[in-house]
């Protein structure tokens, strides 16, 4: 494993998880997500699929963005209603790009995945800070695929 | 804590094509931390003169994009350096891989297989 400077610090009081913005730290992201779809109801496939969404995001946040002063990113899940949105959020400013829909592009592939395994995705850019919530339904609590 | 291995290759002898097999086997988690190591090992074999590599993924728990990437880029160099083939083996059982796959629409540009065996013999036929 390679040298981090940074601390894991979950805080369990808030529900964050505050990451090393490093990409040794992505399992770990991976689990928080699993955990939260989990403990929201999605069957299997839809936490697979939710998971595989947020681990897009924060590798972007990685590779992209920006940690805190700390070298952390932060994120956060809370469940509002019929819906759970977990956010992602750096501490660059997204200079925006379009994907690259090329077959043969070696990279580009995030953001249209996660639009195809969310019910949202929503960027959103303030002064020194880049968040992206990833939303998904409760439908699929139910049955998985019915209605997606 | 991301899990991810790669296991040491094989390679497969094809006299009739005078063109060897290269097979590789990775396992785990394929993310952002383990795809620099994977794309490293299938540009060697390919910088060396392999055309036609088989990735095993039957043993791989989870995809992201970048691994696709590296696929795809695999056969970018592939086609740049003359022609060849990328072939995947990952059993109908792992629909964590094979979802992907689907989803990020390469299952048209890159031939899976459900066992390594089929995937030589589709090789051999393809010869």
């Amino acid at each position: 494993m390679q040298a981090v400077t940074a601390h894991d610090s979950p805080c369990a009081e808030s529900g964050e998880l505050r990451l090393a913005a490093h990409a040794s730290r992505l399992g770990m992201a991976r689990e928080y997500a699993r955990q939260a779809a989990a403990e929201f109801g999605l069957d299997a496939e839809s936490c697979d699929e939710f998971v595989f969404a947020v681990n897009e995001a924060v590798t972007n946040a990685i590779e992209h963005g920006a940690p805190d002063e700390d070298g952390q990113i932060t994120i956060s899940a809370v469940v509002g209603g019929d819906r759970l949105t977990l956010s992602v959020r750096d501490y660059g400013t997204f200079a925006g790009s379009a994907p690259n829909t090329t077959a043969l592009a070696e990279s580009g592939r995030g953001f249209a995945l996660m639009t195809r395994l969310t019910d949202a995705v929503q960027v959103c850019v303030g002064k020194g800070a880049t968040t992206v919530r990833l939303s998904r339904l409760a439908h699929d609590r139910a049955a998985a695929g019915e209605t997606r | 804590m991301s899990f991810f291995y790669i296991m040491d290759d094989v390679t497969i002898e094809d006299p009739d094509r005078g063109e060897d097999v290269v097979v590789l086997a990775a396992g785990g988690e394929i993310d952002f931390s383990a795809t620099p190591q994977l794309r490293q090992r299938i540009v060697a074999h390919i910088e060396a003169g392999k055309r036609r590599l088989v990735l095993d993924l039957t043993q791989v728990t989870f995809i992201d994009s970048t691994a696709i990437g590296v696929l795809i880029g695999a056969l970018v160099r592939l086609q740049d350096a003359g022609g060849g083939s990328v072939t995947v083996v990952c059993d109908e059982y792992n629909k964590k891989v094979l979802r992907i796959f689907e989803i990020a629409g390469v299952d048209n540009l890159i031939e899976v297989h459900g066992t390594r065996e089929e995937a030589l013999t589709a090789l051999a036929l393809s010869g």
